[in-house]
């Protein structure tokens, strides 16, 4: 699953212009399509390449745009079901060793932001922070992992990259989860390069599909013990588009059986549709656009965007097809945060039963 | 009336005298620009005051905030960092003033946009807009310099321009925020940190008072509200509602102009009226005619009195920036912003202004009467029957005021809050009250002086009846001349006592040679060295720091040492019966203006919040403490140590040494523990600065009364030539008689003399009411602190000599005309 949509919109806000001293509009304009052309002087995604770790847990300060990103389906004693994001992304202001002072005290070419939002039965709140790089406030280190920005944290609680722990907390919600994993940490797209559009560009991108989740939600005060699944994303890119890209949809789905679906469309003139299907022993078998549909079944309103919020996905497997119907547990789970875009969710009926995540953006 | 052209005719006919009188015209046109310069001058400056406040105000936004530091040294960016992780959502701030290449300064505030609360205030509006180039830009090299636009115009800059500061550094480009303070410029904390040297260290960390501070960072660091840039608005509010008041004042006194000049142009039209009336023009068209001639006069007026008011206000702004900025910490732009509500409220004022004053006269015009001009007689007839009328008016107002004044004085409780209100509106009816009863109490002198003089010399005799005979038409002259003299009385013999208990209050107060302020020095490490020097006599530690009233009120805390010294020289307003050694066993001392506010005396209590819970305290005085406008509450070092155990603040000393020693033990000092030139600051140069911002503070006022009193002037003056035509015709008998010329002139000008004297006689214990008003009552509202009253017979003799010679100047240029005036004009007279 990437989440590519909001490092565009972060990138489409603040990044309008080249680099260096010129503070003139770059030519072409305020629109994404620029993106593709703008990523002189950053480190840049190749396919080939080979991800480390623990290091690639950290940051990589030479790319433009990069996120931890972890959704957890959940439930409670009672049944009742919920849903949780945090989300750190950091974004580069400008390319490594063009700025001048980034040695002083406050000045840095980092942007972090972290989103953090659950939902209940019955509603969906989102918060959302921002902090500079190099004061401290925000950060993440590899070894041992630590993500953080304030004190909405992710961190591993030992040496090892799992079990790990997050925490965030809003003035109407908290919650601290442990997060232990029953599998292998999973490289989308081909060996951990996943492509993004036909002319062949992309970002580095690993999930941990397979984290089991438990802890406390505290909404209003209340506190709510849950339990359930987890999924953390990973991605780091530099140029992740061309062309006319539009939004995204992007599934991130836990099945019954213990399989796991990642699934993407970029739309555009031209979409591009990328998946990853995963066993649970964590193999992983990438899906290309000839072997996912991904239609949408019934569109509603949603504080003012139509967004389409069931969904049936069907996937060519060898031996037979399978046909999986996706419905959001609650329409609303818009995030009203500075980069608006719905995060939510979902329930999955069909040949496979289970839960998952869906992001919506561009609507 | 029909037609165009009868219309043309009938305007011809009366702005014809204009073209003959030319000098009438400019003085009724002068009378509305004056008075309409005057009252919109004023408006603009208090308009540009509160824009100022407001912009200022909501810098760091209409909530509380608090700031936090480490115990013991000033906050760097790793105690952000650590807050920022422990879920305290602190944001950093450096500032500190910058001195432009051009010897400008400003403001400059160093901020972190991503980090700084959303509803903090307008400090980020600019770059919390999330969106567009807009926070890149404010967050990259080379940063951006948001500052507003009154501000680029005063720094004579554009927006986009790099200035550069006396040390030859660049300041970012400059972007516009229409909602800043004047003066101020907020840049990224990278930027600014940079400017101002700062390294990683920080000048505040801002917290929301309504954010906890958690238990688990709350030991290492101290929480006291952030001393605001800005005091209470009551406070500033009162300043301007002076301002204001002086406006009317002078609106009132500069329309007493137009009313005499109009006066006159109509008086010497009424044979005109009387033809053209014969001729068939109807009243109401008479009265159309003229109605249209006064609105006209007023637009004009009103016009050029904008044009004037807006040369005042740039004059005298740059004064009451000044003024605002050292009495109340307050900064106000200097450059003028003319908004169009406040252009077209001058307007609307000085225009109904004029129409109020010329309607008396559209009245008279409407009652010309064909055949016969007014008689002398009966006018003294009608004159006395509306003296009456005037004089019960006015007596009705003193007894409004005199209830208003038992009322403020006795039961008025201190933080209702309308108290400066009703001040303003009981000297606005002591004034006008006495305004209302001059033309009786004069009158009543009149007679009396005739009765005491009667069988002396005809000509005196007939001399006083003949001034009475004028009181009706230089009653209003007159009575601008008395509010005029009353308020420059009081208000200078206000600011003269105020000045002289402040000097006083000085003196006594910085009673030691040498103030230290010893910074990351340890005080007592300090205080032991300057101990063992010779010639030092004696050394006082005070702490200085801010606490909270249980419900909230933000105060300044000293906490000081209780010597003998410090008794010496710390007088007390009122106390306890022992109370230094209350204080020593955990009382405290508070100001006047936290005893005002809170209606506290020696023996009440105050609760204050400690980091250990809260605290009360015992009154055990109260002192004076001029120019402050916070609360303050000082108790013994003990007792602050014991209960504010984490010990945030400043220390200094206060060194008694021998007075020619001075300089050198403060040189020995410096090198000492090489303390920097503000460290030590000699007695002389804090009085001085202290004095130099009273003289600032009190300026303005000064300014309009000097003002206001010369409007006086001009309005006697052309109320006297006014009356030049009317005299002529009461004079040309007793010319006829066998006076000369020269001999009535004379008279004429001691008549106008003696009754501007009694004026400003009557005006001496008018202006003795309003000081003590003044001291008694709106100093008490508005400052919280109580002057004892001054009288200065000096300036008093000053006053009565000042409006004789103003009556006698403007007497004697009417005089000269009747001096002048040929025999055969004087003959014309009996021709009637």
């Amino acid at each position: 699953m990437s989440r590519t949509l909001l490092g565009l919109l972060v990138l489409a806000t603040l990044m309008l212009s080249g680099c260096g001293d010129d503070d003139a509009p770059a030519a072409g304009g305020h629109g994404y399509a620029d993106l593709g052309n703008e990523a002189a002087g950053y480190a840049q995604a190749t396919p080939g390449a080979t991800l480390a770790f623990p290091v690639d847990h950290g940051t990589h300060p030479d790319y433009r745009i990069e996120w931890w990103y972890l959704t957890a389906n959940l439930e409670d004693d009672a049944g009742h079901t919920y849903g949780l994001q945090w989300t750190l992304f950091r974004q580069a202001m400008s390319p490594p060793g063009r700025e001048q002072d980034t040695k002083a005290p406050w000045a840095s070419r980092q942007l972090w932001m972290a989103h953090a939002a659950v939902t209940t039965p019955n509603g969906h709140r989102a918060s959302e922070r921002f902090a500079r790089g190099g004061s401290g406030q925000a950060g993440v280190t590899a070894a041992p992992f630590a993500a953080w920005l304030d004190d909405w944290e992710l961190k591993s609680t030992g040496e090892a990259f799992t079990p790990l722990t997050v925490a965030a907390a809003t003035d109407d919600f908290s919650y601290r989860l442990e997060l232990t994993a029953d599998g292998p940490l999973v490289l989308q797209g081909n060996n951990g390069f996943s492509q993004k559009s036909a002319d062949g560009q992309g970002s580095y991108y690993y999930s941990q599909p397979f984290l089991h989740a438990s802890g406390t939600l505290n909404l209003d005060g209340q506190p709510v013990e849950v339990h359930g699944q987890a999924w953390l994303d990973r991605e780091w890119s530099s140029q992740l588009l061309g062309g006319d890209q539009a939004g995204w949809d992007w599934f991130s789905l836990h099945l019954d059986d213990g399989y796991k679906l990642m699934a993407f469309r970029l739309r555009g003139s031209d979409a591009f549709i990328s998946g990853s299907w995963i066993a649970p022993d964590g193999m992983v078998t990438p899906l290309a656009g000839d072997d996912i549909t991904l239609e949408p079944l019934e569109q509603r309103d949603v504080q003012g965007h139509r967004l389409p919020l069931r969904w049936r996905l069907q996937l060519a497997r060898p031996g037979r097809d399978i046909t999986l119907d996706v419905t959001a547990t609650i329409d609303d789970q818009w995030m009203n945060t500075t980069f608006a875009y719905w995060e939510g969710a979902v329930q999955v009926n069909g040949d496979h039963k289970g839960v998952g995540y869906l992001e919506m953006t561009g609507y | 009336m029909k037609g165009i052209d009868a219309w043309r005719a009938l305007l011809g006919a009366l702005l014809g005298h204009y073209r003959r009188h030319p000098g009438q015209l400019a003085m009724a046109l002068l009378g509305v620009i004056v008075a309409g310069a005057l009252y919109s001058g004023v408006q603009t400056i208090n308009a540009q005051a509160r824009d100022s406040y407001a912009r200022v105000e909501a810098l760091f936004g209409s909530g509380d905030i608090d700031t936090i530091r480490p115990i013991d040294r000033p906050p760097t960016q790793a105690d952000f960092a650590r807050l920022r992780r422990a879920g305290v959502p602190v944001t950093p701030l450096v500032e500190g003033n910058i001195t432009l290449a051009s010897g400008q300064h400003l403001h400059l505030l160093g901020i972190d946009a991503l980090s700084l609360p959303p509803d903090i205030g307008s400090v980020a509006h600019g770059a919390t807009q999330r969106q567009g180039e807009s926070l890149t830009a404010f967050l990259r090299p080379p940063y951006r310099l948001d500052v507003a636009a009154d501000t680029v115009r005063a720094l004579g800059a554009e927006a986009g321009q790099r200035l550069t500061l006396v040390n030859d550094r660049e300041l970012p480009p400059i972007a516009i925020q229409r909602e800043l303070a004047p003066e101020v410029a907020v840049t990224d904390i990278a930027a600014a940190s940079a400017l101002l040297g700062r390294g990683t260290q920080l000048d505040a960390l801002l917290l929301p008072h309504a954010a906890p501070l958690l238990a688990t960072v709350a030991e290492d660091y101290q929480r006291s509200p952030r001393r605001a840039p800005i005091s209470p608005g009551q406070l500033s509010e009162s300043f301007r509602l002076n301002l204001t008041a002086m406006g009317m004042l002078a609106l009132l006194v500069g329309l007493f102009i137009v009313h005499s000049a109009l006066g006159l142009a109509l008086a010497q039209r009424m044979p005109t009226f009387a033809i053209l009336r014969a001729l068939g023009v109807s009243r109401r068209a008479l009265v159309t005619a003229l109605a249209l001639e006064l609105l006209t006069l007023g637009l004009i007026g009103a016009l050029l009195g904008l044009a004037g008011g807006v040369v005042l206000a740039t004059i005298l702004m740059p004064g009451v920036a000044a003024t605002l900025s050292s009495l109340y910490d307050e900064r106000v732009a200097g450059a003028l912003t003319l908004t169009p509500s406040g252009i077209a409220a001058g307007l609307a004022m000085t225009l109904a202004g004029t129409v109020t004053a010329g309607l008396s006269l559209l009245r008279r015009a409407a009652r010309v009467n064909v055949l016969a001009p007014a008689h002398a007689g009966s006018e003294a007839r009608s004159g006395m029957r509306q003296r009456r009328r005037l004089a019960t008016s006015g007596g009705v107002l003193w007894l409004i005021a005199g209830a208003l004044w038992l009322y403020l004085s006795r039961f008025a409780s201190a933080d209702s809050g309308h108290g400066l209100l009703l001040g303003f509106v009981l000297i606005a009816a002591l004034l006008l009250g006495a305004a209302l009863l001059l033309p009786a109490l004069l009158d009543a002198v009149l007679v009396t002086l005739t009765r005491l003089l009667r069988g002396r010399a005809v000509i005196i005799e007939w001399a006083l009846a003949d001034t009475r005979l004028q009181l009706p038409r230089l009653g209003l002259a007159l009575a601008a001349l008395l509010l005029a003299l009353t308020a420059n009385l009081g208000v200078s013999s206000m600011v003269g006592g105020f000045r002289l208990t402040f000097l006083d209050w000085l003196d006594q107060r910085l009673s030691a040679e040498l103030y230290v302020h010893p910074g990351n020095v340890d005080t007592i490490t300090v205080t032991d060295w300057l101990r063992t020097q010779p010639e030092v006599n004696g050394v006082l530690t005070m702490h200085r720091s801010e606490a909270r009233t249980a419900d909230g009120l933000p105060l300044d805390l000293r906490a000081i040492d209780v010597s003998p010294l410090r008794q010496r020289y710390w007088p007390l307003l009122e106390s306890t019966d022992a109370p230094w050694q209350n204080v020593n066993e955990g009382g405290a001392l508070i100001n006047e203006q936290l005893a005002h506010r809170r209606g506290l005396t020696p023996g009440d209590s105050v609760t204050l919040k400690t980091p250990s819970g809260t605290l009360s305290l015992q009154v055990a005085g109260i002192y004076a403490d001029y120019g402050n406008p916070r609360g303050e509450v000082a108790l013994s070092l003990a007792t602050f140590a014991h209960h504010w155990y984490t010990s945030g603040g400043e220390s200094s000393l206060a060194v008694y040494v021998n007075s020619e020693a001075a300089a050198e033990v403060s040189a020995r000092l410096r090198q000492h523990f090489d303390l920097d030139d503000q460290a030590v600051i000699d007695q002389q140069s804090i009085k001085g600065e202290s004095q130099r911002i009273f003289e600032r503070t009190f300026a303005i006022t000064r300014a309009l009364n000097t003002l206001t009193l010369a409007v006086a002037a001009l309005a006697l003056t052309s109320a006297l030539l006014a009356l030049g035509r009317w005299r002529r015709a009461q004079l040309a008998p007793l010319w006829a008689m066998g006076l000369s010329r020269a001999r009535l002139a004379w008279i004429s000008i001691i008549q106008v003399v003696t009754l501007a004297t009694l004026t400003a006689l009557l005006a001496l214990p008018l202006g003795v009411a309003l000081t003590e008003a003044l001291v008694g009552i709106i100093n008490v509202e508005a400052f919280g602190w109580r002057l004892p009253l001054h009288i200065f017979p000096v300036q008093m003799v000053w006053a009565v000599l000042l409006a004789a010679l103003v009556a006698g100047a403007g007497a004697g240029i009417a005089s000269l005309r009747l001096w002048r005036t040929p025999p055969r004009v004087l003959l014309e007279e009996f021709r009637s």
